[in-house]
Protein backbone atom coordinates (compact mmCIF):
# COMPACT_ATOMS: atom_id res chain seq x y z
CA UNK A 1 0.00 0.00 0.00
CA UNK A 2 2.26 2.62 1.18
CA UNK A 3 5.38 0.93 -0.84
CA UNK A 4 2.81 2.09 -4.36
CA UNK A 5 1.97 5.54 -3.09
CA UNK A 6 5.63 5.73 -3.17
CA UNK A 7 6.21 4.28 -6.75
CA UNK A 8 3.39 6.52 -7.67
CA UNK A 9 4.92 9.94 -6.55
CA UNK A 10 8.39 8.59 -7.98
CA UNK A 11 6.53 8.25 -11.16
CA UNK A 12 4.96 11.44 -10.53
CA UNK A 13 8.37 12.87 -10.03
CA UNK A 14 9.61 11.56 -13.56
CA UNK A 15 7.16 12.47 -15.31
CA UNK A 16 7.68 15.89 -14.36
CA UNK A 17 11.29 15.74 -15.15
CA UNK A 18 10.76 14.08 -18.49
CA UNK A 19 8.24 16.60 -19.74
CA UNK A 20 10.15 19.51 -18.89
CA UNK A 21 13.62 18.02 -20.06
CA UNK A 22 14.42 18.81 -24.23
CA UNK A 23 14.34 16.90 -26.41
CA UNK A 24 10.21 17.07 -26.53
CA UNK A 25 8.90 13.83 -28.63
CA UNK A 26 5.52 13.74 -26.95
CA UNK A 27 3.43 16.49 -29.26
CA UNK A 28 1.32 14.31 -31.88
CA UNK A 29 0.90 11.85 -28.73
CA UNK A 30 -0.58 14.44 -26.57
CA UNK A 31 -3.11 15.79 -29.19
CA UNK A 32 -4.34 12.74 -29.93
CA UNK A 33 -5.28 11.89 -26.13
CA UNK A 34 -6.47 15.14 -26.04
CA UNK A 35 -9.05 14.63 -28.42
CA UNK A 36 -9.29 10.73 -27.36
CA UNK A 37 -10.62 12.41 -24.06
CA UNK A 38 -12.96 15.11 -25.11
CA UNK A 39 -14.67 12.34 -27.63
CA UNK A 40 -14.87 9.94 -24.80
CA UNK A 41 -15.75 12.42 -21.90
CA UNK A 42 -18.45 14.73 -23.57
CA UNK A 43 -21.22 13.27 -23.65
CA UNK A 44 -21.46 11.32 -19.74
CA UNK A 45 -20.33 14.27 -18.70
CA UNK A 46 -23.11 16.27 -20.51
CA UNK A 47 -26.02 14.38 -18.83
CA UNK A 48 -24.09 13.52 -15.57
CA UNK A 49 -23.66 17.82 -14.84
CA UNK A 50 -27.53 18.34 -16.04
CA UNK A 51 -28.26 15.24 -13.84
CA UNK A 52 -26.62 16.03 -10.95
CA UNK A 53 -27.40 20.47 -11.15
CA UNK A 54 -30.58 19.71 -11.13
CA UNK A 55 -31.05 17.52 -8.93
CA UNK A 56 -29.21 17.88 -5.44
CA UNK A 57 -28.41 21.78 -5.97
CA UNK A 58 -31.58 22.53 -7.98
CA UNK A 59 -34.21 20.71 -6.63
CA UNK A 60 -33.60 20.24 -3.19
CA UNK A 61 -32.36 24.10 -2.65
CA UNK A 62 -35.62 25.70 -4.71
CA UNK A 63 -37.67 23.20 -2.47
CA UNK A 64 -36.10 25.05 0.62
CA UNK A 65 -36.13 28.48 -0.47
CA UNK A 66 -39.63 28.11 -1.93
CA UNK A 67 -40.57 27.69 1.55
CA UNK A 68 -39.63 30.94 2.73
CA UNK A 69 -40.98 32.75 -0.82
CA UNK A 70 -37.11 33.33 -1.87
CA UNK A 71 -36.40 31.22 -5.06
CA UNK A 72 -34.29 33.97 -6.93
CA UNK A 73 -30.98 33.26 -3.92
CA UNK A 74 -31.59 30.11 -5.79
CA UNK A 75 -28.10 31.45 -8.63
CA UNK A 76 -26.35 32.53 -5.91
CA UNK A 77 -26.05 29.03 -3.80
CA UNK A 78 -24.95 27.69 -7.71
CA UNK A 79 -21.78 30.20 -7.32
CA UNK A 80 -21.24 27.84 -3.91
CA UNK A 81 -22.95 24.52 -4.71
CA UNK A 82 -21.48 24.11 -8.63
CA UNK A 83 -18.57 26.91 -9.35
CA UNK A 84 -16.95 25.57 -5.93
CA UNK A 85 -17.60 22.50 -5.49
CA UNK A 86 -19.95 20.41 -7.66
CA UNK A 87 -18.57 20.64 -10.79
CA UNK A 88 -15.40 19.94 -10.22
CA UNK A 89 -16.81 16.78 -8.64
CA UNK A 90 -18.41 15.76 -11.27
CA UNK A 91 -15.72 16.71 -13.59
CA UNK A 92 -13.18 14.54 -11.91
CA UNK A 93 -15.64 11.62 -11.45
CA UNK A 94 -16.17 11.18 -15.16
CA UNK A 95 -12.96 11.67 -16.12
CA UNK A 96 -11.02 9.25 -14.05
CA UNK A 97 -14.00 6.93 -14.78
CA UNK A 98 -14.18 7.45 -18.60
CA UNK A 99 -11.11 8.64 -19.73
CA UNK A 100 -8.77 7.42 -16.81
CA UNK A 101 -10.54 3.64 -17.20
CA UNK A 102 -9.80 3.95 -21.00
CA UNK A 103 -6.02 5.09 -20.67
CA UNK A 104 -4.92 2.06 -17.52
CA UNK A 105 -6.99 -0.48 -20.24
CA UNK A 106 -4.75 0.87 -23.19
CA UNK A 107 -1.82 0.74 -21.57
CA UNK A 108 -2.21 -2.54 -19.50
CA UNK A 109 -2.90 -3.82 -22.74
CA UNK A 110 0.36 -2.78 -24.06
CA UNK A 111 2.18 -3.94 -20.74
CA UNK A 112 0.41 -7.41 -21.35
CA UNK A 113 1.17 -7.62 -24.67
CA UNK A 114 5.33 -6.62 -23.68
CA UNK A 115 5.34 -3.98 -26.41
CA UNK A 116 6.03 -1.67 -23.66
CA UNK A 117 9.29 -3.78 -22.93
CA UNK A 118 9.80 -3.36 -26.86
CA UNK A 119 10.08 -0.11 -26.66
CA UNK A 120 12.49 0.41 -23.99
CA UNK A 121 14.83 -2.34 -26.13
CA UNK A 122 14.02 -0.14 -28.76
CA UNK A 123 15.64 3.00 -26.71
CA UNK A 124 12.21 4.99 -26.39
CA UNK A 125 11.28 6.28 -22.91
CA UNK A 126 7.85 4.89 -22.18
CA UNK A 127 7.80 7.58 -19.57
CA UNK A 128 8.48 10.52 -21.99
CA UNK A 129 6.51 8.92 -25.02
CA UNK A 130 3.30 7.00 -23.36
CA UNK A 131 3.12 8.88 -19.96
CA UNK A 132 3.84 12.83 -20.24
CA UNK A 133 1.50 13.44 -23.14
CA UNK A 134 -1.42 11.57 -21.27
CA UNK A 135 -0.66 13.34 -18.07
CA UNK A 136 -0.34 17.07 -19.49
CA UNK A 137 -3.28 16.00 -21.85
CA UNK A 138 -5.45 14.81 -18.90
CA UNK A 139 -4.52 17.94 -16.79
CA UNK A 140 -5.96 20.12 -19.39
CA UNK A 141 -8.44 18.38 -20.56
CA UNK A 142 -9.93 18.01 -17.17
CA UNK A 143 -9.09 21.73 -16.19
CA UNK A 144 -11.32 22.67 -19.17
CA UNK A 145 -13.97 20.48 -18.62
CA UNK A 146 -14.52 21.86 -15.17
CA UNK A 147 -15.30 25.25 -17.83
CA UNK A 148 -18.25 22.46 -19.28
CA UNK A 149 -19.03 21.01 -16.22
CA UNK A 150 -19.84 24.36 -14.82
CA UNK A 151 -22.48 25.53 -17.65
CA UNK A 152 -24.14 22.40 -17.56
CA UNK A 153 -24.43 22.35 -14.22
CA UNK A 154 -25.89 26.20 -14.26
CA UNK A 155 -28.26 24.58 -16.42
CA UNK A 156 -29.65 22.35 -14.29
CA UNK A 157 -30.32 25.12 -11.59
CA UNK A 158 -32.04 26.82 -14.59
CA UNK A 159 -33.92 23.41 -15.41
CA UNK A 160 -35.02 23.42 -11.49
CA UNK A 161 -35.92 27.47 -11.39
CA UNK A 162 -38.14 27.23 -14.84
CA UNK A 163 -39.70 23.88 -13.29
CA UNK A 164 -40.96 25.41 -10.15
CA UNK A 165 -42.76 28.01 -12.32
CA UNK A 166 -40.21 31.39 -11.70
CA UNK A 167 -38.23 33.94 -13.62
CA UNK A 168 -35.19 33.30 -14.53
CA UNK A 169 -33.98 37.03 -14.55
CA UNK A 170 -33.28 37.20 -10.37
CA UNK A 171 -32.03 33.33 -10.92
CA UNK A 172 -28.95 35.38 -13.29
CA UNK A 173 -29.01 38.74 -11.14
CA UNK A 174 -27.86 36.14 -7.70
CA UNK A 175 -25.36 34.91 -9.73
CA UNK A 176 -23.51 36.52 -10.99
CA UNK A 177 -23.56 39.17 -7.65
CA UNK A 178 -21.99 36.33 -6.23
CA UNK A 179 -19.46 34.86 -8.46
CA UNK A 180 -16.21 36.00 -7.49
CA UNK A 181 -12.91 35.32 -9.50
CA UNK A 182 -11.58 33.33 -6.65
CA UNK A 183 -14.21 30.59 -6.81
CA UNK A 184 -13.29 30.36 -10.89
CA UNK A 185 -10.05 30.10 -10.74
CA UNK A 186 -10.06 27.74 -7.15
CA UNK A 187 -12.37 25.57 -9.33
CA UNK A 188 -9.82 25.48 -12.60
CA UNK A 189 -6.71 24.38 -10.20
CA UNK A 190 -8.38 22.55 -8.56
CA UNK A 191 -9.62 20.30 -11.28
CA UNK A 192 -5.94 20.70 -13.08
CA UNK A 193 -4.84 19.25 -10.23
CA UNK A 194 -7.97 16.66 -10.31
CA UNK A 195 -6.72 15.80 -13.80
CA UNK A 196 -2.44 15.26 -12.77
CA UNK A 197 -3.81 12.87 -9.80
CA UNK A 198 -6.26 10.59 -12.12
CA UNK A 199 -3.62 10.57 -15.29
CA UNK A 200 -0.77 9.21 -12.71
CA UNK A 201 -2.89 6.62 -11.23
CA UNK A 202 -4.10 5.00 -14.28
CA UNK A 203 -0.85 5.46 -15.98
CA UNK A 204 0.80 3.55 -12.88
CA UNK A 205 -1.77 1.00 -12.81
CA UNK A 206 -1.68 0.35 -16.34
CA UNK A 207 1.95 0.58 -16.62
CA UNK A 208 2.27 -2.48 -13.68
CA UNK A 209 -0.95 -4.35 -15.10
CA UNK A 210 0.12 -7.79 -14.79
CA UNK A 211 -0.90 -11.66 -13.77
CA UNK A 212 -2.47 -12.51 -17.03
CA UNK A 213 -6.17 -12.46 -18.46
CA UNK A 214 -7.87 -11.10 -14.97
CA UNK A 215 -4.33 -8.64 -14.95
CA UNK A 216 -5.78 -6.39 -16.87
CA UNK A 217 -9.35 -5.44 -15.45
CA UNK A 218 -8.19 -6.11 -12.09
CA UNK A 219 -5.39 -3.24 -12.77
CA UNK A 220 -8.78 -0.72 -14.51
CA UNK A 221 -10.44 -2.37 -11.02
CA UNK A 222 -7.86 -0.78 -8.50
CA UNK A 223 -6.60 2.40 -10.54
CA UNK A 224 -10.28 3.79 -10.47
CA UNK A 225 -10.80 3.02 -7.04
CA UNK A 226 -7.56 4.87 -6.29
CA UNK A 227 -8.08 7.65 -8.04
CA UNK A 228 -11.55 8.50 -6.60
CA UNK A 229 -9.93 8.46 -3.24
CA UNK A 230 -7.20 10.33 -4.14
CA UNK A 231 -9.62 12.78 -5.61
CA UNK A 232 -12.12 12.96 -3.12
CA UNK A 233 -8.94 13.23 -0.12
CA UNK A 234 -7.39 16.45 -2.20
CA UNK A 235 -10.92 17.99 -2.88
CA UNK A 236 -11.23 18.13 0.43
CA UNK A 237 -7.77 19.49 1.75
CA UNK A 238 -8.13 21.90 -1.47
CA UNK A 239 -11.88 23.21 -0.54
CA UNK A 240 -10.54 23.96 3.59
CA UNK A 241 -7.80 25.72 2.63
CA UNK A 242 -9.62 27.66 0.11
CA UNK A 243 -12.28 28.59 2.23
CA UNK A 244 -10.14 29.34 5.53
CA UNK A 245 -7.66 31.33 3.72
CA UNK A 246 -10.14 33.57 1.40
CA UNK A 247 -12.71 34.28 3.72
CA UNK A 248 -14.28 36.97 1.31
CA UNK A 249 -15.93 34.00 -1.21
CA UNK A 250 -17.59 32.15 1.73
CA UNK A 251 -20.25 35.54 1.82
CA UNK A 252 -22.88 33.64 -0.33
CA UNK A 253 -25.70 36.26 0.27
CA UNK A 254 -25.71 39.40 -1.32
CA UNK B 1 -23.03 11.62 -40.91
CA UNK B 2 -23.47 8.43 -41.06
CA UNK B 3 -21.64 7.83 -37.71
CA UNK B 4 -24.06 10.29 -36.10
CA UNK B 5 -26.72 7.23 -36.68
CA UNK B 6 -24.98 4.57 -36.21
CA UNK B 7 -23.39 5.75 -32.82
CA UNK B 8 -26.50 6.15 -30.92
CA UNK B 9 -28.47 2.77 -33.00
CA UNK B 10 -25.36 1.07 -31.39
CA UNK B 11 -25.90 2.28 -28.37
CA UNK B 12 -30.19 2.11 -28.40
CA UNK B 13 -29.20 -1.96 -29.67
CA UNK B 14 -26.76 -2.53 -26.58
CA UNK B 15 -29.27 -0.94 -24.52
CA UNK B 16 -31.51 -3.41 -25.23
CA UNK B 17 -29.44 -6.27 -24.89
CA UNK B 18 -28.93 -5.31 -20.88
CA UNK B 19 -32.02 -5.02 -20.35
CA UNK B 20 -32.93 -8.09 -21.74
CA UNK B 21 -29.80 -9.77 -19.72
CA UNK B 22 -30.85 -8.09 -16.62
CA UNK B 23 -34.55 -9.63 -16.72
CA UNK B 24 -33.04 -12.28 -17.16
CA UNK B 25 -31.12 -12.34 -13.99
CA UNK B 26 -34.05 -10.78 -11.93
CA UNK B 27 -36.23 -13.06 -12.88
CA UNK B 28 -33.79 -15.92 -11.71
CA UNK B 29 -33.62 -14.14 -8.37
CA UNK B 30 -37.06 -13.52 -7.97
CA UNK B 31 -38.51 -16.91 -8.87
CA UNK B 32 -36.00 -18.18 -6.05
CA UNK B 33 -34.53 -20.68 -8.76
CA UNK B 34 -31.27 -18.97 -7.83
CA UNK B 35 -31.39 -20.98 -4.08
CA UNK B 36 -29.78 -23.53 -5.72
CA UNK B 37 -26.56 -22.31 -5.98
CA UNK B 38 -27.39 -20.12 -2.47
CA UNK B 39 -23.88 -21.00 -1.18
CA UNK B 40 -22.48 -19.30 -3.74
CA UNK B 41 -24.52 -16.52 -3.40
CA UNK B 42 -23.29 -16.36 0.66
CA UNK B 43 -19.69 -16.56 -1.16
CA UNK B 44 -20.09 -13.78 -2.88
CA UNK B 45 -22.06 -12.05 0.04
CA UNK B 46 -18.52 -12.99 2.21
CA UNK B 47 -16.10 -11.28 -0.15
CA UNK B 48 -18.83 -8.13 -0.59
CA UNK B 49 -18.20 -7.52 2.69
CA UNK B 50 -14.69 -8.23 3.32
CA UNK B 51 -13.25 -6.46 0.39
CA UNK B 52 -15.95 -3.27 -0.56
CA UNK B 53 -17.30 -2.17 2.98
CA UNK B 54 -14.31 -0.42 3.96
CA UNK B 55 -13.98 0.92 0.61
CA UNK B 56 -17.01 2.61 0.15
CA UNK B 57 -17.32 3.71 3.89
CA UNK B 58 -14.42 5.53 3.23
CA UNK B 59 -15.26 7.87 0.53
CA UNK B 60 -18.98 8.67 1.98
CA UNK B 61 -16.85 9.92 5.24
CA UNK B 62 -14.97 12.18 2.82
CA UNK B 63 -18.14 13.01 1.10
CA UNK B 64 -19.87 13.57 4.53
CA UNK B 65 -17.18 16.03 5.83
CA UNK B 66 -17.34 17.86 2.40
CA UNK B 67 -20.95 18.00 2.82
CA UNK B 68 -20.68 19.93 7.06
CA UNK B 69 -17.83 21.80 5.80
CA UNK B 70 -19.42 23.52 2.81
CA UNK B 71 -23.21 23.75 4.86
CA UNK B 72 -21.13 25.48 7.85
CA UNK B 73 -19.64 28.23 6.37
CA UNK B 74 -22.90 28.55 4.13
CA UNK B 75 -24.83 28.92 6.94
CA UNK B 76 -22.73 30.77 8.87
CA UNK B 77 -22.71 33.42 5.96
CA UNK B 78 -26.18 33.67 5.96
CA UNK B 79 -26.17 34.70 9.27
CA UNK B 80 -27.71 31.54 10.33
CA UNK B 81 -24.70 28.91 11.75
CA UNK B 82 -27.08 27.30 13.86
CA UNK B 83 -29.05 26.01 10.74
CA UNK B 84 -26.07 24.05 9.02
CA UNK B 85 -28.12 20.83 10.79
CA UNK B 86 -30.48 21.69 7.58
CA UNK B 87 -27.72 21.19 4.62
CA UNK B 88 -25.83 18.43 6.64
CA UNK B 89 -28.91 16.69 6.83
CA UNK B 90 -30.30 17.03 3.25
CA UNK B 91 -27.28 16.96 1.69
CA UNK B 92 -26.07 13.51 3.36
CA UNK B 93 -29.49 11.58 3.58
CA UNK B 94 -31.09 12.60 0.44
CA UNK B 95 -28.39 13.38 -2.51
CA UNK B 96 -24.33 13.03 -1.94
CA UNK B 97 -24.68 9.62 0.26
CA UNK B 98 -26.63 7.65 -2.29
CA UNK B 99 -24.63 9.11 -5.08
CA UNK B 100 -20.79 8.26 -3.68
CA UNK B 101 -22.50 5.19 -2.60
CA UNK B 102 -23.22 4.60 -6.62
CA UNK B 103 -19.86 5.74 -7.82
CA UNK B 104 -17.68 3.46 -4.97
CA UNK B 105 -20.05 0.63 -6.02
CA UNK B 106 -19.46 1.20 -9.72
CA UNK B 107 -15.70 1.36 -9.32
CA UNK B 108 -14.91 -0.94 -6.96
CA UNK B 109 -18.02 -3.97 -7.04
CA UNK B 110 -18.25 -3.25 -10.87
CA UNK B 111 -15.94 -2.88 -12.19
CA UNK B 112 -14.79 -5.88 -10.31
CA UNK B 113 -17.28 -7.71 -11.43
CA UNK B 114 -16.21 -7.03 -15.30
CA UNK B 115 -13.27 -8.14 -14.87
CA UNK B 116 -13.64 -11.26 -12.87
CA UNK B 117 -16.22 -12.57 -15.37
CA UNK B 118 -14.73 -11.41 -18.22
CA UNK B 119 -11.47 -13.38 -17.02
CA UNK B 120 -13.81 -16.37 -16.91
CA UNK B 121 -15.23 -15.84 -20.20
CA UNK B 122 -12.40 -15.52 -22.30
CA UNK B 123 -10.16 -18.97 -20.63
CA UNK B 124 -13.61 -20.57 -21.30
CA UNK B 125 -14.67 -21.04 -17.83
CA UNK B 126 -17.72 -20.05 -18.28
CA UNK B 127 -18.40 -22.14 -21.43
CA UNK B 128 -16.74 -25.00 -18.85
CA UNK B 129 -19.71 -24.53 -16.66
CA UNK B 130 -22.42 -25.13 -19.38
CA UNK B 131 -20.75 -28.31 -20.12
CA UNK B 132 -21.16 -29.35 -16.43
CA UNK B 133 -25.04 -28.72 -17.24
CA UNK B 134 -24.48 -25.54 -14.71
CA UNK B 135 -26.25 -22.38 -16.14
CA UNK B 136 -23.36 -19.34 -15.88
CA UNK B 137 -26.50 -16.94 -15.36
CA UNK B 138 -27.64 -18.24 -12.99
CA UNK B 139 -24.33 -19.49 -11.04
CA UNK B 140 -22.39 -16.60 -11.83
CA UNK B 141 -24.62 -13.69 -12.28
CA UNK B 142 -27.53 -14.13 -10.38
CA UNK B 143 -25.60 -15.31 -7.12
CA UNK B 144 -24.17 -11.79 -7.63
CA UNK B 145 -27.11 -9.83 -7.41
CA UNK B 146 -28.83 -11.76 -4.76
CA UNK B 147 -25.87 -10.95 -2.77
CA UNK B 148 -25.92 -7.73 -3.52
CA UNK B 149 -29.46 -7.72 -1.93
CA UNK B 150 -28.40 -9.41 0.70
CA UNK B 151 -25.56 -7.29 1.60
CA UNK B 152 -26.00 -3.66 0.74
CA UNK B 153 -28.83 -2.44 2.20
CA UNK B 154 -27.15 -2.93 5.68
CA UNK B 155 -23.86 -1.37 3.86
CA UNK B 156 -25.96 1.26 2.68
CA UNK B 157 -27.35 1.97 5.97
CA UNK B 158 -24.14 2.00 7.96
CA UNK B 159 -22.23 4.23 5.13
CA UNK B 160 -25.19 6.94 5.75
CA UNK B 161 -24.01 6.64 9.49
CA UNK B 162 -20.25 7.59 8.60
CA UNK B 163 -21.47 10.40 6.50
CA UNK B 164 -23.56 12.01 9.49
CA UNK B 165 -20.29 11.07 11.31
CA UNK B 166 -18.61 13.06 9.35
CA UNK B 167 -20.20 15.90 8.72
CA UNK B 168 -21.04 16.42 12.64
CA UNK B 169 -16.94 16.37 13.06
CA UNK B 170 -17.11 19.15 10.43
CA UNK B 171 -19.25 21.35 11.33
CA UNK B 172 -19.51 21.22 14.95
CA UNK B 173 -15.74 19.92 15.87
CA UNK B 174 -14.14 21.56 13.21
CA UNK B 175 -15.62 24.58 12.13
CA UNK B 176 -17.52 25.32 15.73
CA UNK B 177 -20.18 27.73 14.63
CA UNK B 178 -22.46 26.05 16.27
CA UNK B 179 -22.76 23.86 19.94
CA UNK B 180 -23.37 19.93 19.99
CA UNK B 181 -26.70 20.00 20.89
CA UNK B 182 -27.67 22.97 18.84
CA UNK B 183 -26.64 21.36 15.69
CA UNK B 184 -28.52 17.69 16.49
CA UNK B 185 -31.82 19.48 17.14
CA UNK B 186 -32.19 21.08 14.05
CA UNK B 187 -30.46 17.78 12.06
CA UNK B 188 -33.20 15.35 13.63
CA UNK B 189 -35.53 17.72 12.83
CA UNK B 190 -35.20 18.01 9.16
CA UNK B 191 -34.97 14.22 8.43
CA UNK B 192 -38.01 11.54 9.06
CA UNK B 193 -38.12 7.72 8.46
CA UNK B 194 -39.51 8.20 4.95
CA UNK B 195 -36.60 10.15 3.69
CA UNK B 196 -34.15 7.28 4.66
CA UNK B 197 -36.14 5.27 2.98
CA UNK B 198 -36.58 6.71 -0.14
CA UNK B 199 -32.68 7.29 -0.13
CA UNK B 200 -32.32 3.40 0.58
CA UNK B 201 -34.79 2.90 -2.68
CA UNK B 202 -32.29 5.20 -4.54
CA UNK B 203 -29.38 3.64 -3.19
CA UNK B 204 -30.16 0.37 -3.77
CA UNK B 205 -31.56 0.81 -7.46
CA UNK B 206 -28.45 1.93 -8.32
CA UNK B 207 -27.08 -0.77 -6.89
CA UNK B 208 -28.66 -3.55 -8.50
CA UNK B 209 -28.35 -1.37 -12.09
CA UNK B 210 -24.34 -1.36 -11.27
CA UNK B 211 -24.27 -5.15 -10.68
CA UNK B 212 -26.80 -5.93 -14.09
CA UNK B 213 -24.24 -3.72 -15.86
CA UNK B 214 -21.01 -5.37 -14.42
CA UNK B 215 -22.37 -8.82 -15.33
CA UNK B 216 -23.94 -8.13 -18.59
CA UNK B 217 -19.92 -6.63 -19.79
CA UNK B 218 -18.31 -9.37 -17.78
CA UNK B 219 -20.04 -12.14 -19.20
CA UNK B 220 -20.25 -11.02 -22.80
CA UNK B 221 -16.64 -9.60 -22.74
CA UNK B 222 -14.34 -11.18 -25.84
CA UNK B 223 -10.79 -10.65 -27.29
CA UNK B 224 -8.74 -11.59 -25.03
CA UNK B 225 -6.81 -9.89 -21.90
CA UNK B 226 -7.19 -6.44 -23.78
CA UNK B 227 -10.89 -7.14 -24.19
CA UNK B 228 -11.71 -7.60 -20.94
CA UNK B 229 -9.80 -4.28 -20.06
CA UNK B 230 -11.99 -2.44 -22.39
CA UNK B 231 -15.35 -4.05 -20.92
CA UNK B 232 -13.96 -3.04 -17.46
CA UNK B 233 -13.33 0.65 -18.89
CA UNK B 234 -16.95 0.55 -21.17
CA UNK B 235 -18.94 -0.75 -18.14
CA UNK B 236 -17.60 2.22 -15.70
CA UNK B 237 -19.21 5.21 -18.28
CA UNK B 238 -22.69 3.36 -18.55
CA UNK B 239 -22.39 3.11 -14.66
CA UNK B 240 -21.53 6.59 -13.98
CA UNK B 241 -24.27 7.37 -16.24
CA UNK B 242 -26.94 5.54 -14.79
CA UNK B 243 -26.28 6.65 -11.42
CA UNK B 244 -26.77 9.85 -12.23
CA UNK B 245 -30.06 9.69 -14.24
CA UNK B 246 -31.17 7.02 -11.24
CA UNK B 247 -30.28 10.03 -8.99
CA UNK B 248 -31.88 12.61 -10.70
CA UNK B 249 -34.97 10.40 -11.12
CA UNK B 250 -35.30 9.53 -7.41
CA UNK B 251 -35.12 13.13 -6.23
CA UNK B 252 -37.87 14.17 -8.62
CA UNK B 253 -40.16 11.19 -7.56
CA UNK B 254 -39.78 11.22 -3.98
CA UNK B 255 -38.94 15.54 -2.71
CA UNK B 256 -39.87 16.92 -6.46
CA UNK B 257 -43.63 17.64 -5.38
CA UNK B 258 -43.03 17.77 -1.25
CA UNK B 259 -39.84 18.91 0.13
CA UNK B 260 -40.75 17.30 3.38
CA UNK B 261 -39.60 20.02 5.57
CA UNK B 262 -41.26 21.03 9.35
CA UNK B 263 -41.41 24.69 8.00
CA UNK B 264 -43.88 26.48 5.94
CA UNK B 265 -46.93 25.14 4.87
Amino acid sequence: MLEEVGNMMILTGRTLVSAVRPPYPYGSEFTGQFLFAIRLCWFPLLISTIAFGYEAPGLQAANFLVLFGALDRLGGFFVLASIREFAPFVDAIVLAGVAGTAITADLGARKIREELDALQVLGVDPIKNLVVPRFLALMLVTGLFDIYALIFGVFGGILATVVNHAPLGPFFATFFNNAETTDLWGSVVKTTLFGAIIAIVCCYKGMTASGGAEGVGRAVNQAVVIAFLGVFAFNYAFTETLLATHPEITTIIK
Amino acid sequence: MNDLILTPKGWIESFGEIVKFGAQMVRDVATLRVLKFFGEALRQAGILIISSTLVIWGLVFIIGLECGLEGGYFSYSDGTPAYSGVFAAWCDLRELVPLVFGYMMAAKVGTGIVAELGSMRISDEIDALEVMGISGMRFLCATRLLAALMVLPFVYLASIGAGFFASYLAVVQQLGYVSSGGFFLIFWEFQNPPDLLYSLIKAMAMAVVIVIVGCYYGYNASGGPVGVGTATAKSMVLNLVSVHLIGMLGTQLFWGANPRAPIGG
